[in-house]
């Protein structure tokens, strides 16, 4: 496919989107701009289905796929029926493996099921990477199914903070096996279409329904990764396209941003600037939204390879119906090469045991103890203390070491479940205790890239936040979700590489 | 003669000639090699003689020939190989390609603007091994392929509905199976044919999962080959033979090139325009049609021309299916009944067994007709007096179809 029909394909695919005569209502897909019951040019108004719910009316399991989707092995694609037929469209079925033996599809007609932003398929190594929403997982299943509904704002805070915040992290979970894993049971493993920007389309999905805005008002996205899917070309515009952030014109938005590099605290680095930004008049937005994304890498059998997971947290900043009030800010960088990925190399490189101490450990405590002295707080003040988790032991050891109590520790040590999920893992970490946070509460945040540098925040949460937890999918329930499944070492590579 | 109807209309054209090639794996033969085989075997059948230089005009229909050996300028091709230098043209209608170069090739007999036309249609597909299957896709639209459909898969959604809404009953699923069966058993003495061996429903239940509830036996097969018939004026048809066939309908409907949008996924509306319009247009109803080349691309494909056509209501054809062939399966050919009225459904095996070398099926199917309707079927000629035959040949997933009424006695 060449880019410029990738660009056309876009527009249709990344949000569902359709036509709908302005006379009689009547809805294509793809869209044409010529209603059938008028029989000459019609007023033709584009809707999407992005948030929509469809119902599926008939499929099969693809046993001897086409080229193209033979890395997925057997799937299932249907015809999905939105608005009780008013459209229909055709979609694969996305986490979802079918069994060996005869599937009786009559079985699954009438499922309702949700559309959902994954890979299709490359050209190449080389060449373009294509997405669609035109793929479906079950309603009943693992990823369960909400409305968007944009909410108008009832307070603005003197002080910028967190309005929002999703965390995605994939149905499939790979099992420790040994004591490896540093306090790592369980990891998220990313299914054969997901990757770093799929990850990040549906953590920002997520925190824009969490938050309840208006997704014209976020005019700035950060998408903070280490395996994102392109060298060159940023996950930040896909997430923009499919999201839709910024005023849109002509098929873009008034909106900007970047992908951002460093290590694991490639997006929580940018939590200041958000604030900064939306308490700047010259800015002139609403919203930022940063995202942590990864499907963190590992080589086979390294060290690294026993406790890396797959996932994505996206934040919203702003100063309306904040639920978390950034306080304190405290950054410390150095040059310490302790973990590395050259160009065109696949995988990182670490330094052993030199990633402890004169690493992660010297970087973390310093932010820590520096924000407590700049706060005059003391860990008492504090209900929850989160940290960067490249697995269970480092976060605990250095919190521990700062002052902080078990109590206080392991509520946000959710890299036990997850893995370490790289530019997502404080995020999520951080989101996992905004879940159970009461108005008042205070929550210091560490983060840690190697390379080396750490940041703490301090936030101070806000009674807005009960209002929107109906609203938010918990990590814990992510992590609990009875569908989630598990695969084998083979499979988890399998899949890993493919979206790497 | 048997046949009492009186026609109202008079023929499109007559048909004086066929020819064709076996059908199956040609791994020595170039496309365009086939196809002149096919054209010469026509020529060849014209029973006063018939010479290269004699045919004014060639109508090709072929779907995949850019993809699956590099060609361009079919037209070109032809006349190189034939020696000849008279207009040419080529019609891609993806697995109707052959039907539709015979139904333009008609509108240009009746245009008076020329006596005599060579129609054909060919296809190589096993060059191409496994990638046939993404190729096949451009017979659907961009997002059926990016919702990872395959063409067995679109079919098998089709399949499943139909047993969703009509077939809840193991039989349902047996006459579904029996379909492959019966043509199977129509092509074990057809010389040209793919596939010359009997099969049972236990061999196409049990056989490999392609797109459930789609089997590999549910399938027709990947083939090569090419099939051609001589067209005339009906007037000048007895210039060149004692028993022309003539045309005397000729009908071409289209929809919506992709499954999803169109209203049902158990019935193919094209089938129902057009065929509607050939009756009409002969003034006769479908218990009328004797033998019918139904485009059994898969199995439920001709289960569900069945209730299309009207030979049985619409959700029954498994019954009918089911009872006729226990009632039949001994028989030379197996037809299906309804009201003690017989339809035989692909004489020669369909494309099932005789094979479906895709741009070449089409012509194929006016071929098998032809003969049948001389009495020159040889092994497999159908142990009746018939005078009356429907080609029905379906692009897609039923984008387009195009319908022909053959017939051999016509009585004004």
């Amino acid at each position: 496919m060449s880019e410029p029909i990738t660009r056309r394909k876009i527009l249709v695919n990344y949000r569902i989107q359709a036509s709908r005569c302005s006379d009689c209502g009547r809805t294509y897909f793809p869209p044409k701009f010529i209603c059938n019951n008028e029989g000459r040019r019609s007023k033709m108004d584009l809707v999407d289905y992005f948030y929509h719910k469809g119902t599926l009316i008939s499929g099969s399991v693809v046993r001897k796929p086409t080229n193209k989707f033979s890395h997925i092995g057997s799937f299932m694609s249907a015809i999905i029926s939105f608005e009780d037929g008013n459209i229909k469209i055709p979609g694969r079925i996305t986490d979802y493996i079918p069994p060996e033996e005869e599937l009786d599809i009559t079985e699954f007609i009438g499922k309702n099921v949700i559309p959902r932003f994954r890979r299709l398929y490359t050209d190449g190594h080389q060449g373009l990477i294509y997405y669609s929403s035109l793929n479906f997982s079950f309603e009943d299943d693992y990823y369960p199914y909400q409305d968007y509904v944009k909410v108008e704002h009832s307070n603005v805070s003197e002080r910028a903070g967190i309005v929002g915040y999703g965390v995605y992290l994939p149905k499939f979970r790979i099992k420790s096996e040994d004591e490896s894993s540093l306090g790592v049971k369980e990891r998220t493993v990313p299914f054969v279409d997901e990757d770093a920007t799929t990850f990040a389309v549906e953590a920002g999905k997520r925190a824009l329904i969490h938050a309840g805005i208006d997704s014209r008002y976020v005019k700035k996205c950060f998408v903070g990764s280490e395996s994102a899917p392109y060298a060159v070309k940023p996950c930040m515009s896909t997430v923009c396209q499919v999201l839709q952030l910024g005023e849109e014109y002509a098929g873009g938005f008034f909106s900007g941003g970047i992908d951002s590099q460093f290590a694991c605290k490639a997006a929580t680095d940018l939590f200041i600037d958000a604030v900064a930004l939306v308490t700047c008049p010259t800015f002139g937005g609403e919203y930022v939204m940063i995202i942590g994304s990864d499907n963190s890498q590992a080589e086979r059998n390294d060290p690294l390879d026993f406790t890396v997971g797959a996932g994505a947290a996206a934040f919203l900043f702003g100063k309306k119906d904040v639920i978390a009030t950034l306080d304190y800010y405290v950054p410390y960088t150095s040059d310490t090469s302790d973990f590395y990925r050259r160009e065109g190399q696949k995988y990182p490189k670490h330094g052993g045991r030199f990633t402890g101490e004169p690493a992660y450990f010297k970087h973390v405590v310093t932010a820590m103890k520096t924000a407590l002295k700049l706060s005059g707080l003391t860990p008492k003040d504090f209900r929850f203390v989160v940290c960067h988790s490249p697995n269970a032991k480092f976060p605990y050891s250095a919190c521990h070491e700062v002052g902080f109590q078990k109590d206080q520790i392991e509520p946000g040590l959710v890299v036990k479940y997850v893995g370490n999920l790289y530019s997502g893992s404080s995020p999520t970490a951080l989101a996992s205790v905004l879940d159970i946070a009461d108005p008042g509460d205070r929550i210091l945040m560490t983060s840690y890239g190697s390379g080396a540098g750490s940041e703490s925040y301090i936030f101070t949460v806000t009674k807005e936040i009960e209002n929107k937890r109906e609203r938010s999918i918990p990590v814990k329930e992510q992590i609990e979700n009875p569908h989630r499944k598990y695969v084998d070492y083979n499979t988890y590579r399998k899949w890993k590489e493919i979206g790497a | 003669m048997t046949n009492s109807l009186s026609l109202k209309i008079k023929p499109h054209a007559a048909i004086i000639g066929a020819g064709r090639t076996n059908f199956g794996e040609q791994w020595y033969k170039d496309p365009e090699k086939l196809m002149i085989e096919a054209g010469i075997n026509a020529l060849e059948s014209v029973d006063f003689g018939l010479g290269r230089k004699d045919i004014q005009a060639c109508y090709f229909g072929s779907f995949l020939y850019q993809t699956t050996n590099k060609l361009g300028l079919v037209s070109g091709y032809m006349a190189r190989e034939l020696g000849i230098n008279i207009p040419m043209n080529t019609t891609e209608a993806a697995c109707a390609s052959g039907g539709s170069a015979f139904y333009n090739a008609c509108i240009a007999i009746k245009s008076g603007m020329y006596n005599v036309i060579l129609v054909g249609g060919f296809e190589k597909m096993t060059d191409r091994f496994n990638k046939i299957i993404d190729d096949l896709m451009f017979a659907a639209d961009p997002y059926e392929f990016d919702a990872g459909f395959t063409f067995p898969s679109l079919y098998a959604s089709m399949m499943a509905r139909y047993i969703h809404d009509y077939g809840d009953d193991q039989r349902c699923i047996e006459a579904l199976a029996q379909i492959a069966c019966k043509n199977h058993h129509h092509a074990v003495n057809n010389e040209y044919a793919q596939f010359r061996r009997e099969i049972t429903v236990q061999d196409v239940l049990k056989s490999p999962l392609v797109a459930d509830p789609i089997r590999l036996l549910h399938c027709s097969p990947i083939s090569d080959g090419a099939a051609a018939v001589i067209l005339t004026k009906p007037e000048l048809a007895r210039k060149y033979t004692d028993a022309p066939i003539y045309v005397i309908a000729s009908q071409q409907a289209t929809d919506d090139v992709s499954l999803y949008t169109r209203e049902s996924l158990t019935g193919i509306k094209v089938t129902r325009l057009a065929l509607k319009k050939a009756l009409d247009e002969v003034g006769i109803s479908m218990k009328d049609i004797q033998i019918a080349e139904v485009h059994d691309c898969f199995t439920i494909e001709e289960a569900i021309f069945l209730e299309d056509s009207g030979f049985y209501e619409k959700g029954k054809a498994w019954k009918g299916i089911y009872e006729s062939y226990e009632s039949f399966k001994n028989s030379k050919h197996i037809p299906y009944v309804k009201d003690g009225k017989e339809l035989i459904v692909n004489p020669g095996g369909g494309l099932k067994a005789d094979g479906h070398p895709v741009g070449a099926t089409g012509i194929r199917q006016i071929h098998e007709c032809f003969i049948q309707l001389r009495g020159e079927a040889g092994k497999h000629q159908v142990d009746k007096e018939i005078n009356l035959a429907l080609c029905h040949n379906i692009g897609g997933t039923g984008g387009i179809a195009t319908l022909h009424i053959l017939t051999r006695d016509i009585y004004e």
